[in-house]
């Protein structure tokens, strides 16, 4: 069972509510490549998992993710915090605001509604362990692309300790797949899946 | 059915849990209600005590707890959704 923390994971404080910047990080809370695809990949796969370091990484990066979750929403909140109809209209915001007003609901930046189609559990360790690979490098240029599009300090920051986390977590995918592959036959990884034969 | 010591063990810290976030919740609309103060007091420390117990003999239940020098017990079977573990 999970605990809750009364913290976030790393400070968000935002002086200026910016709607063009909500309107472009809620990518990272409903998106394709968002935190909560993240977080329900991972905490979905550990169950077919074979080995236990890889269940302990799923467990311990997937709980990071609702963390990481938390933080995004709590950015979107401060982004979003005391915006005048005007502001909203200008920025775009306007066709989120009909229908959600200042709520936090996950969509992509695009408006589309997260899904989980966006989240792959193959059960299969290898099959598993390299869509974890690419979503991390996938959250990454997620999170570049939006450090291309914002400029206040405030913002950046926990933007860019949310992506300097997607890269550790890319490299402890690196050690459950190797550790994966050394308990496998080096002949032939395919031979057998672990999670099932 | 006949449970072992760590089921036993793992029985009573699942019922206190339970009792304490029954509270809990009832706490989060009822923030002054000294009744229920005093009784999530009583079982938060029956459950803390319970948690130290198990987690000496039978390792952590959350990461802050790992008590060896030598070895990450975290990641030890049974895990929470096997039939061994419950």
């Amino acid at each position: 069972m999970w605990i809750y923390e009364k913290k976030l994971q790393y400070p968000v404080k935002i002086k200026n509510p910016n709607a063009n910047y909500a309107k472009i990080i809620i990518s990272q809370l409903g998106g394709a490549d968002g935190e909560l695809a993240a977080s329900m990949r991972y905490l979905h796969q550990r169950y077919s998992m074979p080995y236990k370091e890889v269940v302990g990484i799923l467990t311990d990066v997937g709980t990071e993710e609702l963390a990481h979750l938390e933080m995004i929403s709590a950015i979107l909140y401060q982004l979003t915090k005391g915006l005048s109809s005007e502001e909203i209209k200008r920025s775009g915001l306007d066709t989120y605001f009909v229908d959600h007003t200042s709520g936090i609901y996950p969509v992509s930046a695009a408006g589309v509604p997260f899904d989980m189609k966006y989240v792959g559990i193959k059960g299969d360790v290898i099959a598993d362990l390299n869509e974890d690979l690419a979503a991390e490098q996938k959250a990454r240029v997620t999170y570049d692309n939006i450090l291309r599009l914002v400029d206040d300090p405030d913002v950046r920051d926990p933007i860019k300790y949310l992506r300097q986390r997607e890269i550790v977590h890319y490299q402890r995918f690196g050690d459950a797949l190797r550790i994966t592959q050394d308990k496998l036959n080096s002949k032939n990884f395919y031979a057998y899946n672990p999670a099932f034969d | 059915m006949i449970l072992n010591e760590r089921e036993k063990l793992l029985r009573q810290i699942q019922s206190e849990d339970f009792a304490l976030y029954e509270t809990v919740l009832f706490l989060d609309g009822h923030p002054h209600d000294e009744g229920a103060l005093a009784f999530y007091r009583a079982h938060r420390d029956m459950l803390e005590k319970l948690k130290h117990e198990y987690t000496k003999k039978y390792g952590p239940l959350t990461i802050y707890d790992n008590q060896d020098e030598k070895c990450w017990h975290w990641i030890d079977k049974p895990l929470p959704w096997e039939k061994e573990a419950n």
